[in-house]
């Protein structure tokens, strides 16, 4: 296990090298130039454009450009954006706050979404399960973007119980419906798939050895079906972290939350490179760590998986 | 456990047989109908004794088994009448927590397919150290030795050093030991084993026969081996109970049947049995299928398959003759089977 984990952890590095590499080069075929639109209503001229450029280095080849990025990323040093404001410290603002959020929703995806598809799973065609089966269907039919609204006007307009928008400091309390929001269409399939893992576990040959073994009825649910009906589960929420945090951004823009979603946002409207590059690479990264973590997950929930 | 169990094992005072299984009838209720698994099974067993169950897929023979465990997946099973006494109580018209503490105490099971059978995601010694640690409030330490000393008793080499594999990491043969070790864990009184060497080779079958064989000496517990092979019921068997659409056909002592089987379905059952001194011949084998429980044939459920079937045969059900003490086949025709003069 150990062995595989370092194998693992050395193969990320030609995945960044790659993705970086793309994100880098495709930012740059971008239409239009970042710095000829921002001088207001007039047009910038050539010597500010030019200078800018040089700062940037913009002028020089792509393979030059991403080596600086490299070697800049390697020292810690992100520099600074067109406005001259610092990288780091834009990101040390934001990221936090999205990873907060990010982190509730999975926290709220597994544990509604699997209890919710226990229950169902338990009382396959009773009226719980009716509930759940409908309730999941509107969610998953459901953009996350109309959700988001129609939660934001119920709770936060017309019964006040929240504030419609998240204050800067985004504390918990007030990251709970975006979390849910956010959540919401992850929540939905993992109380599918638990239930569905439920039924089909339930009559199988090992719960029915439990039950003859004189085990309790919770102990035969709650141990011996549980844990084998979680895997698919935990699998999918832990390969959906990634995309999680990539759908934050239009759950951050409903609720006026400061994470990165909004910086990415404004950065990609302005051709801010400086920002966006940074943020997708660590959104990459995110990814394949989560990935890592649900593969070597697998090999701990189910003991038949075993990694050379 | 003793206020669950009428009468202690020490004691053993009870006048009746240890299980007995009486006039049981199980349906099974589906869309296309209801069918008839089990019709009127009255079978028992005592301490010490095996009772061997033999039948074809279909036959019953598993159902009555599950109905007894009190695994039977109801619905779509119904128990529709009869009573499952177990030391005089009838186990039917316990409340499910009296039930339940009856399972793995006073009767046991083992399953064919031991694989399937295992949980796949705990180690072997904490599927059997946890029937200690449930039934007896062992501790995790305390249980996980007990799981190592019956891993030793059923024969399963390095028994301390495999005590935390998994069922995957182990062969079919010392699956199925770990099975066993498992159910009689906690001593029970009645060890029902349903089809426990199917899923194996035929060396390995010997030797598990042979373990069960040799458990059941030691402990002196009832054992009902639930087979549709008959090699397998020769050495090991008391008695038999033949199974044919859901009903005892044939009843008698494993000498009985093989020397002169009574009832036409045992009878075809013996004759296809491959046999060395009858190499190069054809094989016999029972013709047609096996009766659909959704649509039971009129009177006796052999009679389309029967070479004695006479015009009774279609419109009366044979009742269990008796033929002498405990024998019994319900046949019409059983003093011709017995004669062997088939018409």
């Amino acid at each position: 296990m150990g062995r595989y984990a370092i194998r693992r952890l050395l193969q990320l590095i030609p995945v960044l090298l790659g993705t970086t590499f793309l994100i880098n080069y495709m930012v740059w075929q971008l239409p239009g130039d970042p710095f000829a639109a921002r001088c207001g209503q007039r047009p910038c001229p050539d010597a500010y454009i030019n200078a800018m450029r040089a700062e940037f280095g913009l002028d020089q080849p792509i393979l030059v450009q991403y080596w600086h990025f490299l070697k800049n990323l390697l020292t810690g040093d992100l520099g600074v954006n067109f406005n001259n404001v610092s990288v780091a410290s834009q990101l040390g603002e934001s990221w936090p706050i999205t990873v907060r959020l990010g982190l509730m929703a999975v926290v709220i995806e597994a544990v509604i979404g699997i209890t919710a598809g226990v229950l169902s799973g338990l009382k396959r065609g009773g009226f719980l399960d009716n509930v759940i089966t409908i309730s999941t269907l509107i969610l998953l039919s459901l953009p996350v973007f109309v959700t988001g609204f129609l939660l934001q006007w119920l709770f936060g307009v017309q019964l006040d119980l929240i504030k419609p928008t998240v204050s800067p400091e985004a504390p918990f309390g007030e990251l709970i419906v975006p979390a849910f929001v956010l959540a919401s269409l992850n929540l939905a399939f993992t109380a599918r798939l638990t239930r569905t893992s439920i039924i089909e576990n339930r009559r199988s040959d090992y719960v029915r050895t439990a039950i003859a073994k004189g085990m309790t009825n919770r102990r035969v649910v709650g141990v011996h079906l549980l844990r084998n009906s979680l895997i698919p589960a935990l699998t999918f929420i832990g390969t959906e972290v990634g995309s999680l945090m990539s759908g934050a951004i239009i759950t951050e823009g409903i609720y006026n939350i400061n994470g990165i979603g909004g910086l990415l946002w404004r950065a990609v409207n302005d051709h801010d490179f400086t920002i966006v590059v940074p943020i997708a690479s660590l959104l990459v990264l995110v990814y394949l760590l989560a990935n890592l973590l649900v593969d070597l997950l697998y090999g701990v929930l189910d003991p038949r998986i075993r990694y050379e | 456990m003793t206020e669950v169990l009428p009468e202690s094992k020490s004691d053993g005072t009870y006048g009746g047989a240890l299980l007995e299984v009486d006039n049981l009838h199980v349906e099974f209720h589906t869309r296309a109908g209801v069918a008839k698994a089990v019709n009127g099974v009255t079978y028992s067993v005592n301490a010490g004794e095996t009772l061997a169950v033999l039948g074809e897929s279909g036959s019953g023979k598993s159902v009555t088994a599950q109905t007894i465990m009190g695994i039977l997946d109801m619905p779509p099973g119904k128990i529709a009448s009869g009573e499952i006494r177990f030391r005089g109580t009838d186990l039917l018209k316990l409340p499910e927590e009296e039930r339940r503490k009856v399972r793995g105490e006073g009767i046991a099971m083992i399953f064919q397919d031991a694989l399937s059978a295992l949980n796949p995601v705990f180690p072997v010694g904490w599927q059997i150290a946890e029937m200690f640690r449930m039934h007896r409030g062992m501790s995790r330490a305390d249980a996980k030795k007990k799981a190592i000393e019956l891993m030793d008793r059923v024969r399963i080499p390095a028994a301390k050093e495999r005590v935390s594999d998994y069922p995957h990491q182990f062969s079919g043969g010392m699956r199925q030991r770990i099975m066993i070790a498992m159910a009689i864990a906690l001593d029970p009184e009645v060890l029902i084993a349903d089809e426990p060497t199917t899923a194996l080779d035929v060396t390995v079958q010997a030797q598990i026969m042979e373990l069960l064989a040799e458990l059941q000496r030691e402990s002196n517990m009832g054992l009902i081996l639930i087979t549709h092979d008959l090699g397998v019921v020769a050495d090991v068997a008391d008695k038999i109970a033949v199974m044919y659409g859901g009903r005892i056909v044939e009843n008698a002592s494993v000498h009985d049947l093989y020397r002169s089987p009574a009832h036409p379905y045992a009878k075809g059952l013996l004759e296809s049995i491959p046999r060395v001194d009858l190499k190069g011949q054809e094989l016999y084998a029972i013709k047609g299928m096996p009766p659909n429980l959704l649509d039971m044939p009129t009177g006796c459920a052999f009679h389309p398959r029967c070479p004695y079937r006479q015009e009774k045969c279609v419109t009366d059900v044979p009742p269990l003759h008796t033929i002498s003490g405990t024998r019994g086949s319900a046949c019409h025709f059983w003093r011709e089977v017995l004669d062997g003069d088939a018409q």
